[in-house]
């Protein structure tokens, strides 16, 4: 149930986990995260309101939704086969920095504009559309961006504020501490296929909706 | 009098209240850049003009926008409290002098992709098998819509295409050059066509066509129109063509029915 995607977006509802599973739907979900640990997985509970499709359960208990999803993290090598571009990850990281930091909105113009200074304009605004239709971005009724489900589900958003936060011009980091930048500024493939990027996203997206 | 005007400007004071409660709500400024007492007490200072319902309604408005802006300025400092909190301005600049790689690296290191499998199970599989067999056959529900006979498929050539409008029978710049020799044979001793005369074909749409036709040959230099009062002229050119002989000016010329009349005749 929690692996396969019915509908738009992948896991189960804390209700259908309860009618497949029982009362003690709970437990048996932290015997699978433990079983899930040596695949590095993990359960991942995310609160109903965080999600664009809550429906109160049946029972009229709060709603939760169950994903399952890496525990820990990629490396850049294990990113690049995902297909995704640097532009689109570095994008991403913008987009979400920016948002968090302005409390969890932002208007469209100033996140096209920041992702613009990185990718390019036009990419910026294929971007965000890909960013929202992926679920990592919703748009409210007035037209505000606003964190997805997906982002909800898939990013640690304290660490990458705080690391972030704590960054250094990259020009700065090599020089203070070189060993420390090595790894999270391991050059990726930048001029890599763009359109297994799109695909990638795109793909997501079609599935999606 | 005095209370008239009044009412005006806290009408006003209201909706600029209201207006900057708004931008607010949208981060477009600080919640905390509303003194909220001052407006509290522009609010209480007119309170007790309001006579029509409108003012009320506007009253009503101001404070519900500025208990919102309050509710923002609560939501803002939980959030400062909390450990997400960076400045806006501080990441924009922080984000503007990483490079790509450093924020997808840091990207990486907080992203957890979940996992999502799309393939066939042994109960969706069972539950479109019974869909398909339970489905109608595509003559039985065509039958449904009631569409009239069956029309097999058949073949069609070129110029069937081409009666269809589905395909050009010459290359739009065969048409052109065509029509700029024909203009050249019908030009007299004066090198030039009375416009009309040239347009003119046995029917309206006909007529449209050509002057649309002679439109392009005048805006791509391949021939001149000269207009004095009611009379206008066609020149064709001869070749090389250059855009930069075409006409600068845009000459919007109605096709009247009669346009077409004499010739039907």
């Amino acid at each position: 149930m929690l692996f396969f995607k019915r509908g738009r977006v992948p896991g189960a509802r804390s209700w259908e986990l309860k009618t497949g599973l029982g009362k003690e739907y709970l437990k048996v979900l932290a015997q699978l995260d433990e079983a899930l640990k040596d695949l590095d997985l993990e359960v991942k509970k995310v609160e109903s309101q965080t999600l664009s499709d809550y429906k109160p359960g049946p029972d009229g208990e709060e709603e939760m939704r169950y994903f399952v999803r890496l525990k820990g993290t990629l490396t850049p090598k294990e990113a690049r086969m995902t297909g995704w571009r640097i532009d689109n990850l570095a994008a991403l990281a913008a987009c979400m920095s920016l948002i968090v930091s302005k409390q969890g909105k932002s208007e469209r113009k100033e996140l096209e504009q920041i992702i613009g200074e990185k990718v390019g304009r036009w990419r910026a605004l294929t971007l965000t559309d890909a960013f929202l239709r992926s679920g990592y971005l919703e748009e409210d009724e007035e037209g505000l961006m606003k964190i997805g489900w997906r982002t909800r589900a898939e990013l640690d958003l304290e660490s990458l504020m705080m690391l972030i936060a704590e960054s250094k011009p990259r020009g700065a980091i090599v020089e203070e501490e070189p060993g420390e930048v090595a790894e999270a500024t391991e050059p990726l493939e930048v001029e890599g296929p763009a359109e297994t990027v799109e695909a990638e996203l795109e793909d997501q997206a079609s599935t999606d909706g | 009098m005095a209370e008239k005007t009044g009412r005006v400007s806290g009408r006003r004071e209201l909706e600029e209240l209201i207006q900057t409660c708004v931008s607010i709500e949208n981060r477009q400024f600080n919640p905390f850049l509303l003194d909220i007492s001052e407006a509290l007490r522009i609010i209480r200072r007119h309170a007790g003009s309001w006579k029509t319902l409108g003012d009320n309604l506007l009253d009503m408005r101001a404070i519900t926008s500025l208990a919102r802006v309050v509710g923002l300025q609560s939501a803002n400092l939980r959030f400062q409290s909390s450990s997400l909190f960076v400045d806006p301005g501080m990441v924009k600049q922080k984000v503007e002098s990483m490079s790509r790689e450093q924020l997808a690296g840091f990207l990486l290191l907080s992203w957890h992709p979940v996992v999502e499998l799309e393939q066939l199970t042994e109960a969706s599989t069972k539950e479109a098998l019974d869909y398909w067999q339970k489905m109608l056959s595509f003559f039985e529900r065509r039958k449904r819509l009631q569409p009239g006979p069956f029309d097999s498929p058949g073949a069609m050539d070129t110029p069937e295409l081409a009666r269809l409008r589905v395909l050009e029978e010459k290359a739009f710049g065969r048409r052109l050059e065509d029509l700029r020799r024909e203009m050249k044979e019908k030009v007299g001793e004066e090198g030039r066509v009375d416009y009309w005369t040239f347009v003119r074909a046995s029917n309206f749409a006909a007529t449209v066509l050509r002057a649309q036709m002679v439109s392009f040959l005048v805006s791509y230099g391949m021939a001149m129109l000269e207009r004095k009062k009611e009379k206008m002229w066609l020149t064709p050119r001869d070749p090389p063509f250059s855009t930069g002989q075409g006409s600068p000016l845009s000459l919007p010329i109605p096709i009247p029915m009669e346009a077409v009349v004499p010739r039907a005749k």
